[in-house]
């Protein structure tokens, strides 16, 4: 017997998934999301939060660049409270192929991708830190998009309509009965115990994961996962996204990203999706390349550095480079390939492309189901879209203004008492994801003033559920497992003070285990 | 400009050699960035609490396991007595009894309801935590947390209790500090009507841990006075920086350079020495249009370690001292280190400059650098502050030892 009936259980509380359960809700079907952490620990969590204009697209793979800026303009009307209309430039260096810039404008045109070409003094007024070494600058409609922003409303607006979220809830196994899946197991990892959600159809959106997620299922499927590593600057240094403008490749671009900015990528083909460890001559490399469009990177403060996993998906017989394989998605139907008759992967993409991604994906189950319901996620916005675009002045006006909001915790990304109080009530214990719910901890002193003060607070509000000096610690590591790979100049400074703060005046000494996996932002 | 001895960086080891130097006849300014670890410790002296990660009982008791160079391996016993001895002379005189000896490390409670090592703490948080105690938080003020303070002493074997206390009104900014609150507890009204809260919040309890707040412009008086009106006793838990304790003891140095002539020039960073025939002659200060040139006898590098921006890392791995460009012992690159764990030592915390007993910088071939440069403090190598809980003792007992090597010295 199954503890939960369901419609359709979707795997993955990343992008993709939640947009996913929000389409299904919208159309009126039953669903349960499982999700084996917390929303947004994936590659969801772990990018540089770029909102696409396609501009990098262009030029390789155009049909990406085609859903990127639909869907730009899509996010803009529906969620415009998770962007921040930065705008964005690609700016074509001297060392660059110049023949690029023609064949990108072109591109632009082709792809629907608004493009206008500035004068070399309208540029740098724009941008004041650009290098001066340039040769022709583009602007785009790219922008930034707090991913964990919109997942949240992506699943509050589901839940509101009937969808069911099951957080920390690992799949462990699905029930089969001949081809068709009749339930699926997943641990409940807080309770210690398996649950079993009976269901007629399966979605795994379970991104670089949803290869494990087949295999479980009896299926095929063989993802590519590409690791990207990003680093993240103290602050912003421009105030659009800066892309070079060549073929994608490694650190090419700057995302100004609430009060920081992150540079990224890289990308190397792993096996193995929860490997997101970060080499530290990938950071240099990063830095260094960056600095060729704002010199002032190269001897700026870096915070710290991460990579995820890109969902990329390689059928069978692609060979070559990850960079290689298109950005584009796939709706996988597993019974006209290998395996169980009810279950669909939905695989590649990009956060910025998640809601059509989950369009096509619900439109194909639809179908199959015998629900008529057009898909509404393009028209209907999420609850917060009334505030309109999010602006970087926007948390300090709001911790000014209201006098209700009470003492600031973290400094440094202004995160309230009141708020996180709120937050802990609604159940949520670990500092972790309350950083990743409020920010808390992201700014300059990573965590070392915000950090015990929350975990008093949690620990206030909810006595004894979460152990505040383990919880502390849990923090203060993951804060340290991203600093560790770019600790010089004042960060050595940072890192040492904190060192001293914890270990010194508080002498907290080190109780638990390391962790086994690392999430992020 | 003109001094005898030049004191780089004003830190506790350089504000302690600078009022050593002074006493001993040595006409002496100082010059520094900025503030030093006064401001961000715990404000208690430790001097070695542990040694390889285990506690020691007496700081004495670890000095021969520690390693051959280490700053306490390199200098007699004697010195570390007289460097405290001078040192409690100095905070007494200041109305900033400490209390504790070289006989027997002891607890100072923190705000995470630990207790932390040390060797000497100042007598508001000396308070012994004997029958109930009453831990009590400040409404409003976000650096202590009683029920955390409160569950990590009752972890520890105490009774301890939570009270909370509303704060009499204070005109103050929304989000206030330690700062803050401790000079509202300066004002005598102000105080009076906390101290009758907190004699209501503490009747059932025989001591109470308030946090590190209580006043700074006079020492100890207002925490003296706040027992006296309160009738309890009342324990000052160490709080996150700024630090009001280290604040107060800032200040005792201050007004003893003030008594002895002493300049101080904070917001200086010294950039560079001048050097002729083998001995140093000058620092370089960074002015606002041009670098500044004082000229002097003799240089005594206080700057510190990575942390106090005496060394600076780098990118490439390198560690570089920052006045002299003096040799530091390091690593070979960054990922080397650092530890995987955070609340792990890291061996970055122990770069610094290798000396002679004499405290004179070496350079790579172990002959002295440079004629009348001596270095104090963290910017020694061969001991990590944090790790071994040193820090204040290695400040006192270098700059000691510095100053009773150039009393000697022809001014």
């Amino acid at each position: 017997m199954a503890d939960l009936e369901t419609q359709v259980v979707v795997v993955g509380g990343g992008a993709t998934g939640t947009a996913v359960l929000r389409d299904l809700a919208l159309r009126g079907i039953d669903a349960v999301l499982v999700e084996r952490a917390d929303l947004g620990t994936g590659t969801s969590g772990r990018w540089h939060g770029l909102l696409h204009s396609g501009g990098r697209y262009v030029v390789k793979d155009p049909v990406s660049a085609t859903e990127c800026i639909e869907e730009n303009m899509t996010l803009r009307r529906i969620a415009p409270h998770c962007v921040e209309d930065t705008g964005g430039l690609f700016v074509l260096l001297p060392e660059n192929e110049q023949s690029y810039g023609d064949a990108f404008v072109e591109a632009c045109e082709k792809t629907g991708v608004p493009c206008e070409e500035l004068s070399l003094d309208q540029a740098r007024k724009r941008e004041p830190l650009l290098t001066p070494n340039l040769s022709r600058v583009f602007a785009v409609p790219d922008g930034t998009l707090d991913g964990w922003k919109l997942m949240g409303g992506f699943v509050a607006d589901a839940t509101s309509r009937g969808a069911r979220v099951l957080l920390r809830h690992p799949v462990v196994g699905f029930e089969r009965d001949g081809d068709q899946i009749r339930a699926v197991r997943v641990r409940d990892t807080a309770a210690g115990e398996d649950r079993l959600i009976g269901c007629q159809w399966v979605l795994n959106a379970a991104g670089a994961w949803a290869g494990q997620v087949a295999t479980l299922a009896g299926g095929r499927l063989r993802m590519a996962p590409g690791k990207g590593a990003m680093v993240v600057m103290v602050s912003r240094y421009v105030r659009g996204v800066v892309n070079d403008c060549r073929m994608p490749g490694d650190g090419d671009i700057i995302v100004p990203v609430h009060e920081v900015a992150i540079l990224g990528t890289t990308d190397v083909e792993t096996n193995d999706p929860d490997d997101i460890s970060v080499d530290p001559r990938e950071v240099d490399f990063m830095i260094d390349a960056c600095a060729q469009m704002v010199p002032a990177i190269a001897n700026g403060r870096v915070l710290r550095a991460f990579s995820g996993s890109r969902p990329l998906y390689k059928a069978e017989d692609a060979a070559g480079d990850s960079r290689d394989i298109t950005r584009a998605f796939f709706v996988l139907d597993h019974s006209e390939r290998d395996g169980p008759g009810n279950l669909l992967s939905i695989v590649g993409g990009k956060l910025t492309t998640c809601r059509q991604m989950a369009e096509r994906t619900v439109d194909v189950l639809a179908a199959k189901m015998g629900v008529d319901a057009d898909c509404a996620t393009a028209e209907v916005p999420l609850p917060g879209a009334e505030h309109g675009f999010h602006r970087l002045a926007d948390p300090l006006a709001t911790v000014e203004k209201k006098v209700e909001y009470g003492e600031l915790v973290c400094e440094c990304e202004l995160v309230t008492r009141a708020r996180i109080e709120a937050a802990v009530d609604q159940g949520t214990t670990e500092l972790d994801d309350l950083r990743r719910q409020l920010r808390l901890g992201f700014g300059p002193c990573q965590g070392a003033f915000c950090g015990w003060r929350a975990a008093a607070i949690v620990d206030d509000r909810r006595p004894g559920e979460n152990e505040p000096l383990a919880n502390l610690e849990r923090f203060l590591e993951e804060r340290w497992r991203g600093q560790r790979m770019a600790v010089w100049g004042d960060g050595a400074v940072q890192a040492l003070l904190n060192h001293a703060i914890y270990r010194g005046t508080f002498d907290l000494r080190p109780q638990q285990e390391p962790a086994e996996t690392e999430r992020e932002a | 400009m003109r001094a005898d001895v030049v004191v780089v960086g004003a830190g506790p080891a350089g504000l302690a050699a600078a009022v050593a130097l002074a006493e001993a006849g040595r006409q002496v300014r100082i010059i520094a960035r900025g503030n030093g670890f006064t401001h961000w410790g715990p404000g208690a002296v430790d001097v070695l609490a542990r040694v390889g990660g285990k506690e020691v009982g007496r700081p004495l008791d670890g000095v021969p396991e520690l390693p051959a160079r280490h700053p306490y391996r390199l200098l007699e016993d004697e010195v570390l007595r007289r460097a405290i001895d001078r040192f409690q002379r100095l905070a007494a005189a200041a109305g900033l009894a400490h209390e504790g000896s070289l006989d027997q490390n002891r607890r100072q409670v923190t705000a995470l309801g630990t207790l932390r090592p040390t060797c000497l703490v100042p007598a508001p948080a000396a308070r012994p935590l004997a029958g109930r105690v009453a831990v009590v938080g400040f409404a409003g003020f976000r650096d202590f947390a009683a029920g955390l303070c409160a569950r990590g002493l009752r972890d520890a074997g105490y009774q301890a209790s939570v009270q909370a206390v509303e704060l009499p009104s204070w005109s103050h900014e929304r989000h206030f500090t330690a700062v803050d609150l401790a000079r509202a507890i300066d004002d005598a009204g102000f105080r009076s009507r906390l101290a009758d809260r907190l004699a209501g919040a503490t009747r059932d309890a025989d001591v109470a841990v308030v946090p590190a707040v209580l006043g700074l412009a006079a020492g100890h008086e207002a925490w003296a006075d706040l027992e006296r009106r309160t009738g309890i006793a009342l324990v000052e838990a160490a709080l996150a920086p700024p630090s009001v304790p280290g604040l107060r003891l800032y200040a005792a140095w201050l007004a003893r350079l003030r008594e002895l002539g002493v300049r101080l020039q904070l917001g200086f960073p010294v950039t560079g020495l001048e050097v002729g025939d083998g001995r140093v002659t000058a620092v370089v200060t960074e002015g606002a249009s041009r670098p500044i040139v004082t000229r002097c006898n003799e240089v005594v590098l206080a700057t510190g370690g990575v942390a106090g921006r005496g060394i600076q890392a780098q990118r490439d791995g390198s560690l570089v001292e920052v006045v002299a460009g003096l040799p530091v012992q390091g690593f070979a690159d960054r990922m080397h280190y650092l530890a995987d764990r955070f609340l792990d030592d890291h061996p970055l915390g122990a770069a610094g400059v290798v000396v002679d007993a004499e405290l004179r910088p070496l350079d790579t071939t172990g002959k002295p650098a440079l004629d009348g440069l001596r270095c104090v403090g963290s910017l020694l190598a061969d001991h990590d502050p944090t790790a071994e809980g040193s820090r204040e003792g290695i400040a006192l007992v270098t700059a000691t030892r510095v100053a009773e090597l150039l009393a000697a010295a022809p001014v």
